[in-house]
């Protein structure tokens, strides 16, 4: 049975005399620019950024201006599709047959009713990353069914499990980014902010432009100079993974050799001055329970909160109750001499000489000590900042690794303050019209930070209690991981089995994520999606994954679609630093077509039928933090316009609906020194010694003992160290180079290469749809710029695709743009083009790592020619 | 007054915004782009650096593809732009020989990007009007600065590399940076006194 998709679209009737410009919010990427898009007789013809809007500023890159040949893509879905085939596996032809929507969603109902009724973990709801606002229905959703199990495909493994959980516990803070506008050394690992990536996408890269223009020293650490790299004002090549090691040796420069740290930061912001016994935890107050410090002042321990922070001993071994114990700087200080820049010159390549330079130059910039006023307010002024994300912290390392690099910020003092390394704006002291969006990090456990705000399961800090699996990620158990390779690995049964998972999952709910391309080799994420009973999927195409789908729904993309929020929580989008908070919606500037529905509407009526609404209303309502006379009540059936109403009239008041923001787009106010900069004037102290890693690494051993694994020590000591990928201990002549990938600045995800601007811009570019090697290395090996190669792992994992020589690769390197390489007919402009770099990468418990669950990204590999350049 | 344009290099991070707000704003056919983005890597491992240089249509003054043009369809507008009279071009193409910059399309039949499915909504909206077997490019967004906006790459510009004014005024923001940064044209040596500068990145 075949289904024609493709359709010569008609204009909406009664469409003629339109000529609106309608401001709303690019999806794109996880940026989510507003925009404003020119409606003109029912089509609409362009896309430009909203001027009004501090996210964006008015920019979009050559993606967001492209949006509109995704959007007019004659694939699109636009009816409801049922599988007529039972057989699911690659190319196999599910045979399609369009369906209803009351067919499509009464066989969904009836399955989740049965499913809950038995074990509501039984349902795994996913969603892609790029529609950050979906967070709100689909967890909504999930929370009210009564199941943990909710994922985002590759985000977490592909993104940072550490970089976010990371930036959660030292900055109160999804992600870090340098303060472009007083920052005068950036120091950048395996990162690209400013450069056409990730949040705040378009305002960074105002920022960053002015900042290099300004004279800001930028040092990018790459394996590869593209994006960031090739703007910085020195790159540094490195052998692929190796960051913590650099950024470790750095820091021994630092403490052990140039003695140029901030003391009084340390002091009063860090847990550095907290005694350490020889059991690796505080030593603590037998009344309070409080870490004790040693206290100069009196020479005696007491608890920290009892001793100015001045007073505090940073060195020395002291003795408590009979007890050796060291403040935590000491232990750190100790432990860095372990970490010389010869010794990280042969793990990372890069020369000694070069690691003591950099190190240098980043103490002496930071200028510790100094202060700067900023719109009247004097502040602490460190300008200098480390940061990382992707590329540093994809691997089995990645909490070490990130860990290592920011601790080059907290040793100098240069952690939310001006000019150094910012999170994005994890303090605002609220909406001045209501005082709500009032968030600000403060102490917690052991006068550690808490954040204020945050956007996944549990706050960084302090982290979950393990426990006995439920959550069939095993983020439950392994607390420090965020989203989990187990969602589909090839041993997924085995681990599920040996960890005591009570139940095996049943029905996906998938919104937009193609997971058969977002996580790992494709047989593997094939053999975990052919064990589902049901598969639903909202999409705007069919796609790999639609293979093993069951029911197809016909998504509106975002130019038809409606949102209180443009993305979740909404400092997500913000640039930090000075500048003004903004709040803008998302709303539709073209009608559905076909039976294309609005994905918030479909689950709303879903919830209904399947009887969860009054939960899913407490699930929105605690969320959402709604409060009277805005709380939903249980019963009533709203639409998602009415709830979308009910929050910005919460946020912002009664004169702040929905409607105002249909016209008006975007509510601003002005930021305040002590927002961005809150951290001088917050009394909380971060980890520069992860002393509750001790207690995690227990817990979690004791509830797996039963099963015969031990988490091994080197994932839990409460100071970095560098535990190479499993890719690293590859040895096998002819596998020589290390395999990464990166995120290229035309695409997102896996979806954009549909789109035939960004596909036509990306053939014409030199690196996009290439597999990059070392010119010098390649030409030894008699290879030429065009020849066809194949790309091949040990366990015979691999890839085909032509090869770029280049001289802006480190010689062990070999870079691909990550999630090209479609082979789906849904998506005919995607098919065929870039390699799917994915399908190197192991999926399994061995490939995890044991700390954080986040996935060995480097594939060490062996390359063939298989044809002569054309 | 002459329109020019300077693109600060230094700035320029190759996000390709130019390139496809350009297409967006023109709705040009497939396979042509009246900006685009080109790459070049400078220097031998490990001292070396990518090249991001955007390019477009130059507007020069001294333009040999007004020159050779035979029915003057490529005519210098008002301001110094190089606009090209479609009721006027024969599509004999000459003036792509002369440019020396590779900044011309020849138009030579209807193309849609979803060949299958005939012209999108947008395509019908935007493409079409684009006239057959003539040679279309940049004119500096002639539409939009008839009604008082900037051209799209340069609204567009995130990074903030591109400044549009009058380059005989001594005082414009693109003056002064030419004379401040030492602005530079490509290919000096044709002699062509392009209106489009760069500065070193």
């Amino acid at each position: 049975m075949t289904i024609h998709l493709s359709r010569r679209e008609e204009k909406p009737s009664n469409a003629s005399g339109i000529d609106k410009w309608v401001p709303s919010a690019c999806a794109l990427c996880y940026a989510t620019c507003s925009i404003r898009a020119h409606n003109v007789d029912g089509v609409v013809i362009k896309i430009e950024g909203n001027p009004d809007s501090v996210v964006g500023k008015g920019k979009l890159c050559g993606k967001g201006v492209s949006g509109l040949m995704g959007h007019y893509d004659p694939n699109r879905l636009t009816r409801p599709l049922r599988r007529t085939n039972p057989r699911k596996g690659i190319g196999v032809d599910p045979g399609w047959k369009e369906i209803s929507w009351e067919e499509a969603l009464t066989e969904i109902a009836e399955t989740l009713k049965r499913v809950r009724a038995e074990d509501p973990r039984k349902l795994v709801v996913q969603r892609t990353t790029t529609v950050t606002a979906s967070r709100i229905p689909f967890h909504s959703f999930a929370a009210g069914f009564g199941t943990p199990n909710i994922a985002t495909a590759g985000g977490g493994l592909h993104c940072g499990n550490g970089a976010h959980e990371i930036s959660g516990i030292m900055h109160a803070s999804w992600s870090v980014v340098p303060d472009f506008a007083y920052c005068n050394y950036a120091i950048y690992f395996g990162a690209s902010k400013g450069h056409s990536a990730g949040h705040a996408s378009c305002s960074n890269m105002g920022l960053a432009a002015d900042a290099r223009a300004r004279g800001m020293k930028m040092v990018v650490v790459d394996p590869m100079c593209n994006f960031a790299s090739a703007k910085a004002s020195e790159w540094v090549p490195l052998r692929v993974g190796t960051d913590g090691p650099l950024a470790l040796a750095m820091c021994n420069v630092i403490v052990n050799e140039l003695g140029r740290i901030d003391e009084p930061y340390l002091q009063s912001k860090t847990n550095g001055p907290y005694l350490i016994g020889p059991d690796k935890r505080y030593v603590r107050d037998p009344g309070s329970g409080e870490p004790l410090v040693w206290d100069c002042g009196c020479n005696e321990a007491r608890p920290y909160t009892k001793v100015p922070s001045a007073s505090m001993a940073l060195l020395g071994e002291y003795r408590v109750d009979g007890v050796a114990c060291h403040p935590a700087f000491q232990l750190l200080k100790d432990h860095l001499q372990s970490f010389s820049p010869e010794a990280a010159e042969a793990i990372t390549t890069v020369p000694a000489a070069n690691i003591r330079r950099l190190a240098t130059e980043f103490a002496t910039e930071a200028r510790i000590g100094s202060t700067i006023v900023i719109d009247g307010v004097n502040v602490p002024y460190r300008p200098v900042a480390a940061i990382a994300f992707r590329g540093s912290q994809g691997h089995m390392n990645s909490t070490y690794n990130f860990l290592g690099i920011d601790l080059l910020n907290q040793l100098v003092g240069a952690a939310d303050v001006a000019g150094g390394c910012l999170g994005f704006n994890p303090a605002c002291n609220g909406f001045p019209g209501t005082g709500r969006l009032k968030y600000r990090p403060k102490p917690g456990r052991d006068g550690l930070m808490v954040s204020g705000t945050w956007m996944g399961y549990h706050y960084p800090y302090p982290m979950a209690e393990p426990r006995a699996p439920q959550n069939i990620g095993l983020q439950d158990l392994f607390v420090m991981g965020m989203n989990s390779p187990f969602l589909a690995s090839s041993d997924q049964e085995e681990v599920w089995t040996r960890f005591g998972l009570p139940y095996r999952p049943e029905v996906l709910l998938n919104f937009g994520a193609n997971m058969l391309m977002s996580m790992g080799t494709k047989e593997t994420v094939a053999a975990a999606l052919q064990r589902y009973k049901l598969i639903v999927s909202f999409d705007l195409f069919l796609n790999e994954t639609s293979d093993f789908v069951d029911i197809v729904l016909p998504d509106c993309d975002y130019l038809q679609s409606m949102d209180s929020r443009s993305t979740w929580p909404f400092i997500f989008g913000h640039p930090a630093g000075m500048g003004e908070w903004c709040w803008g919606i998302r709303q539709p500037a073209d009608e559905p077509r076909g039976e294309q529905r609005r994905f918030a509407d479909v689950l709303l009526d879903l919830a209904d039928r399947v009887g969860i609404l009054p939960d899913v209303h407490a699930a929105m309502n605690a969320s959402l933090n709604l409060e009277a006379p805005y709380r939903l009540l249980p019963d009533r059936r709203y639409s998602w316009d009415e709830i979308c109403d009910a929050e910005l009239k919460n946020n912002f008041g009664e004169a702040h609906g929905l409607g105002w923001f249909k016209k008006n787009g975007v509510i601003t106010w002005p930021k305040t020194p002590d927002e961005p900069y809150w951290r001088a004037t917050t009394e909380a102290r971060v980890p520069i010694y992860w002393e509750f890693m001790v207690d995690i690494h227990e817990k979690i051993n004791k509830i797996t003992q039963q099963c015969g694994y031990k988490a091994p020590d080197e994932y839990y000591d409460p100071l970095p160290l560098f535990n190479p990928c499993l890719s690293h201990e590859c040895k096998t002549p002819g596998f020589d180079f290390y395999a990464f990938y990166y995120r290229d600045t035309l695409h997102s995800n896996s979806y954009t290469t549909e789109n035939p601007w960004l596909d036509e811009a990306a053939r014409l570019d030199p690196y996009s749809y290439t597999i990059v090697v070392n010119r010098s290395v390649g030409e030894a090996r008699g290879l030429k710029s065009g020849d066809l190669i194949r790309v091949e792992t040990e366990v015979g994992r691999s890839v085909e695709g032509r090869i770029c020589l280049s001289e802006a690769i480190h010689p062990e390197g070999l870079g691909i743009a990550g999630l090209a390489g479609h082979w789906h007919a849904g998506m005919p402009v995607a098919k065929g083009k870039g390699v799917f770099f994915n399908e190197l990468l192991e999926l399994d418990f061995a490939h995890a790592s044991p700390q954080n669950l986040n996935l060995d990204l480097c594939a060490k590999v062996k390359v063939t020619r298989i044809g002569e350049a054309p | 007054m002459r329109l020019g344009m300077v693109i600060d290099l230094k700035r320029c991070i190759a996000c390709y915004g130019c390139q496809l707000s350009c297409k967006a704003e023109h709705g040009t056919p497939p396979g042509v782009f009246f900006a685009r983005v080109l790459k070049r890597e400078e220097g031998r491992y490990p001292t070396v650096r990518q090249l991001f240089l955007p390019v477009l249509c130059n507007h020069c003054d001294d333009a040999p593809c007004v020159e050779v043009c035979p029915t003057e369809a490529s005519h210098h507008a008002p301001h110094g732009v190089v606009d090209i009279d479609h009721d006027k071009c024969v599509g004999c193409r000459a003036c792509m020989m002369a440019c020396p910059y590779s900044n011309r399309y020849f138009h030579d039949e209807r193309q849609f990007y979803f060949p299958e499915s005939g012209p999108t909504l947008y395509e019908a909206a935007r493409s079409e009007r684009h006239p057959e077997r003539v040679v279309m490019k940049c004119n500096f967004c002639a539409e939009r600065r008839a009604d008082g906006k900037l051209p799209a790459c340069v609204a567009n510009c995130a990074a903030g590399a591109r400044y549009f004014g009058d380059l005989h005024d001594p005082n414009s923001e693109v003056s002064r940076l030419i004379k401040d940064r030492g602005g530079f044209t490509l290919h000096p040596e044709a002699g062509t006194g392009p209106a489009v500068y760069y500065l070193a990145p």
